[in-house]
């Protein structure tokens, strides 16, 4: 049963997300955090299939959580939860280790798709993320990585 | 209700405490009809979940643009309106001072991303009593709709002061944002946030069925009364007040 840690500093966006998994029984609800560093510490302690966690929080941001929490479990599928969807955020999301890249607006709709998607060991990116961008991102992510500033 | 450890939970149990509790009033009168206004489903979701759980409370209507709002209100005169500030089209100021000219007795709550001090007395202004940051919202948002219901405002500590502070600001002569600018009109404001979505001069013009002519007339004033000089800058004033989102 692949168990989740919702990650989001607003409490409607946890809600939204529970309420919809209330209808899937087969998922289930490991943890909740408001910030980076707490989901770091509770993915460290309950090793969720799954974190869905949103970029922009208070403290360290999901890109840093993500990065970290990846290192620590590979095996972790992250949903990144984003307002907007610009290159570099799309690149520095899946640079860091995500799984899936999922526009807010989307989310009601598309949760349950890109579960089913990061949890087939596939990537996931909202169907609204321009196709540029994702040839962009795809192909850079291809590349063999070398030093690069930040 | 789903099991979360309970060590590192940062914020208090989903288990809504007013529906243990205390006997509501209102559970044996007529429910309190609430009108959410949110462009993201998942939180109106969030927001639809939190106000069910409440007994005596349901959700009347659901909107997704401030003209939706608008539109929804007339219709089913709701008792009390919990809309997101930044919303496409017409955002949530906008549609507050309508929905207020059209129904004064509906109490009005705002939702923002962020505090923003300039915000709260606009909100005000607009007829909202009400001011609630996303972030806070869980704790907030059952006070916050209980005072409308009441007939009393909700606002916090900070939010107060600011409201307080608005004369003395003007006394010493502090640089208020909105200070010696010309303040915009309603088709103004209207305007600038169909322009720093993207919008061109025709497409406002069809989007408000007006002119070509009296849209660029419009951004033309706007531009001047702002003292902006480029749609980027147009955009900045836009995210920095709130009338879109960043």
């Amino acid at each position: 049963m692949p168990r989740i840690l919702i990650v989001d500093d607003h409490p409607f966006i946890r809600r939204g997300i529970q309420s919809i998994l209330k209808a899937f029984p087969e998922w289930e609800l490991c943890g909740e955090a408001e910030n980076g560093a707490d989901a770091i510490k509770l993915a460290k302690d309950t090793h969720p299939e799954v974190v869905i966690m949103d970029i922009s929080m208070p403290g360290i941001g999901g890109i840093d959580a993500t990065r970290a929490i990846h290192q620590m479990d590979p095996s972790a599928k992250i949903i990144l939860l984003t307002l907007h969807d610009s290159p570099d955020l799309v690149r520095n999301a899946f640079r860091a280790g995500a799984s899936g890249f999922l526009l807010k607006v989307d989310a009601e709709r598309e949760l349950m798709k890109a579960l089913a998607i990061v949890v087939a060991d596939g990537s996931y990116i909202s169907p609204r993320v321009p196709t540029d961008v994702v040839n962009a991102v795809t192909h850079e992510l291809k590349r063999p990585r070398r030093a690069r500033t930040a | 209700m789903l099991a979360a450890p309970s060590s590192l939970q940062t914020e208090k149990s989903f288990t809504d405490k007013s529906s243990s509790g205390k006997v509501d009033a209102r559970m044996s009168t007529k429910p309190l009809r609430i009108l959410i206004a949110d462009d993201h489903d998942i939180i109106r979701r969030g927001l639809r979940q939190l106000i069910h759980s409440h007994p005596g409370w349901e959700v009347c209507a659901e909107a997704k643009t401030g003209r939706e709002a608008v539109s929804l209100a007339e219709q089913h005169s709701p008792d009390i309106i919990v809309m997101d500030i930044s919303m496409p089209e017409l955002n949530g100021l906008e549609a507050a001072q309508r929905i207020h000219k059209m129904l004064p007795k509906t109490g009005i709550a705002i939702l923002s991303l962020h505090f923003s001090d300039q915000l709260v007395r606009d909100i005000v202004a607009a007829g909202a009593r009400a001011y609630i940051t996303k972030s806070d919202a869980d704790r907030d948002l059952v006070s916050a709709v209980e005072a409308l219901a009441n007939r009393r405002t909700f606002f916090t500590p900070r939010a107060a002061e600011i409201l307080l502070s608005g004369f003395s600001d003007a006394r010493t002569g502090a640089a208020v944002e909105s200070g010696p600018r010309e303040r915009l009109t309603p088709r103004e404001r209207e305007i600038v946030q169909l322009l720093a979505e993207g919008n061109s001069s025709k497409e406002v013009a069809v989007a408000l069925g007006i002119s070509v002519k009296t849209a660029e007339t419009h951004r033309a004033n706007i531009m001047r009364k702002l003292e902006l000089h480029s749609v980027s800058e147009l955009v900045r004033y836009a995210v920095k007040n709130q009338i879109i989102e960043a």
